[in-house]
């Protein structure tokens, strides 16, 4: 150690004078609103989880793992957390299959054409979700157009409202946008030659697309997939308001237990559960896929 | 491996038609360049025979069959392109596997022959590392390999040296040709870059603007030019003016500003005398002389590169090795051979 700075320090300064980063400085103000805005309301949380419920009142400042051991005991929040990493999953896959196509049109398109899908696929996102919602119940409801013409053609009911279709139905129409764009990202970067590469060696439509195409957009593939997957996790209105109280996913739970119920420590500790097992089948997704991605690591 | 024939081959692309009635006969196991600058075409007839592109009239046979409506996958092509388009996805061997794989070969079969071509472009040990692990010239011979593999009827390589730096392009063309030659395999490559071209080919297509304007061995594009286009394309050339005045059996003399010179060739009229900066030489030893003065000279290394003006105030190009040097405003005596001068129509200028 010695030696190394008695190198530095013989060394003759030409190096120009540290010049005080300003440009770094930049960053304060964002740093600053994540740390008040963020970081510490959930740090609250993740004490919060610890804490006593007493009858009376929001919480004690007493440590206790009583809060996590209702809610992990409990097969109902077991049940809960269940179907909507179900819904989810189901979400993100129908997204991925509906989106792909839609990815692939708009990186194949003339750019004239490509602008005018773009606009198709991104302007649902100017609605509220909430219009959108309703649009769906209008849509989907007993007197709607799709029972009208299922009345008609097959002379039955297709009850989609509470049911837990009806919410796939309602978060797929939502994330389709956010599927398409992050996979027309990928297949934006394939280089033309490459597929003509594969061409010129025997490769036939099928084969270019699962031998080449295919493997070379999954990074976006695989963001959108985490993408809609954790925005699916965490939606509140799209259940509330196609489940019509029927179906209960976690956000309404952990709402419900901290509105309703008013019970802040518990609803504190079934959101860290309920954040740690999103968590961790993330990691598990990302691991898998990162096998199939070894060829991106530099 | 078979030969190639173009027939009336023409592409166009909106109004502009980039290949037009290019008629082409490229031997079986020859390498042909297709010379030219960019937008002549010659890339889109490169696409033309691997079947990337569709002509709109024409016919394209590899030997006896035509292939003209058939898609790339079912031409037997190997294709190298400028970005080498590697699978990334790819290690090495899968890259250069993959065509062997398309044709459903047994796999004990495959590893033979992709060990066997890895050994051959000297990769033999980088059979698992990715194409992003690899330095150009290696990515370079895992593209050849991959084409070369699959033992397809023709070779095609669309400026493959483009990307490399200039010392290993330099050994890739001697590379390149050594490979094209074990093959044996009939290929086409495309080139801008006319020492690439004359390096490398039995035989050089030049095109201009989607015609073919020669074709021929290097020794007679360099040394016969077809026309002054051709000239000022490959290397560089003296133009002189002047008039047919007499012919001798296949010479030429041609009455110009600067005096009569013996040149060859077969035409009367109007002509420029054609001749090369390295054929002028300092001395008078030579049937055509001339006189004139230095006006500028550069150093190039392995030549001195003159502008010489001569008494009637044509300007010339001269190239002398640098062991004698003439220092501007010295007055000289030109003089070349006419075996080293011929002479083409003057209105192809």
């Amino acid at each position: 150690m010695a030696g190394v700075q008695a190198a530095v320090t013989e060394r003759p300064r030409v190096a120009a004078p540290r010049r005080f980063p300003w440009v770094q400085v930049l960053i304060v103000p964002t740093l600053l609103f994540l740390l008040v805005f963020f970081a510490v309301p959930y740090l609250n949380m993740v004490r919060m989880s610890f804490l006593l419920k007493p009858a009376e009142g929001p919480y004690l400042p007493q440590f206790t793992l009583a809060n996590y051991a209702r809610a992990l005991f409990d097969p109902f929040n077991w049940k809960i957390l269940r179907n909507t990493f179900w819904y989810s999953i189901l979400t993100t896959v129908i997204t991925l299959v509906l989106g792909y196509p839609i990815a692939y049109h708009l990186t194949q398109a003339t750019p004239k054409r490509k602008r005018w899908l773009l606009v198709l696929i991104i302007s649902p996102l100017l609605v509220s979700v909430v219009v959108r919602g309703f649009a769906w119940l209008i849509l989907l409801g007993r007197v709607g157009l799709v029972n009208q013409f299922m009345q008609w053609a097959a002379g039955t009911e297709l009850i989609l409202i509470g049911t837990p279709e009806g919410i796939v139905v309602g978060l797929v129409h939502v994330f389709i946008p956010f599927m398409a764009l992050s996979i027309a990202g990928s297949l934006q970067n394939i280089s033309p030659d490459v597929v003509q590469a594969a061409r010129s060696l025997g490769a036939g439509p099928w084969q270019r697309f699962w031998r080449v195409i295919w493997p070379l957009s999954l990074p976006g593939v695989l963001a959108g997939s985490v993408l809609v997957f954790v925005l699916a996790v965490s939606s509140y209105v799209i259940p509330i308001m196609l489940g019509a109280s029927n179906v209960l996913v976690m956000p309404m739970l952990i709402v419900q237990t901290l509105l309703d119920t008013f019970n802040w420590p518990l609803g504190s500790a079934l959101s860290m559960i309920f954040f740690g097992l999103t968590a961790t089948i993330l990691a598990v997704y990302l691991k898998l896929m990162g096998r199939s991605m070894r060829w991106t690591a530099p | 491996m078979s030969s190639i024939t173009l027939h009336g081959l023409t592409k166009r692309f909106g109004l502009v038609t980039a290949v037009n009635q290019l008629d082409l006969e490229i031997r079986e196991g020859e390498l042909i360049t297709l010379l030219g600058p960019s937008g002549c075409g010659k890339t889109t007839t490169l696409r033309m025979i691997g079947g990337f592109e569709i002509p709109d009239e024409g016919e394209i046979y590899f030997g006896e069959r035509s292939v003209t409506a058939l898609p790339p996958e079912r031409r037997n092509i190997g294709i190298v392109f400028q970005s080498y388009a590697l699978f990334p996805h790819m290690t090495v061997w899968h890259n250069v596997a993959f065509g062997l794989q398309m044709r459903r070969e047994p796999p004990p079969g495959i590893r033979q022959r992709v060990a066997a071509i890895l050994d051959k472009v000297q990769l033999s040990g980088l059979g698992g590392r990715f194409p992003n692990q690899l330095s150009g010239g290696q990515q370079q011979r895992v593209a050849l390999a991959r084409a070369l593999v699959t033992n397809p009827a023709v070779l095609l390589l669309d400026e493959p040296l483009a990307n490399l730096d200039a010392k290993l392009r330099e050994e890739m063309r001697f590379y390149i040709r050594q490979l094209q030659r074990d093959f044996g395999i009939t290929t086409v490559y495309v080139t801008h870059d006319q020492s690439e071209a004359m390096v490398l080919a039995d035989r050089i297509a030049v095109m201009r603007d989607g015609v073919l304007e020669q074709v021929g061995r290097a020794e007679e594009i360099y040394g016969r030019p077809n026309n002054a286009w051709v000239a000022e394309f490959i290397g560089l050339s003296n133009f002189i003016p002047g008039t047919v005045a007499r012919r001798i059996d296949s010479r030429v003399v041609v009455q110009t500003k600067a005096g009569e010179f013996t040149c060859t060739g077969n035409i009367d009229g109007s002509v420029f005398v054609c001749v090369r900066p390295e054929a002028l030489h300092f001395d008078d030893n030579r049937p055509n002389r001339l006189t004139g003065v230095v006006r500028e000279r550069v150093f190039l290394g392995n030549l001195f590169d003159y502008r010489v003006e001569s008494s009637n105030g044509i300007r010339l190009r001269v190239q002398a090795d640098p062991s004698r040097a003439f220092s501007p405003g010295t007055s000289v005596q030109l003089s070349f051979d006419p075996a080293d001068a011929w002479v083409i129509r003057a209105e192809q200028v």
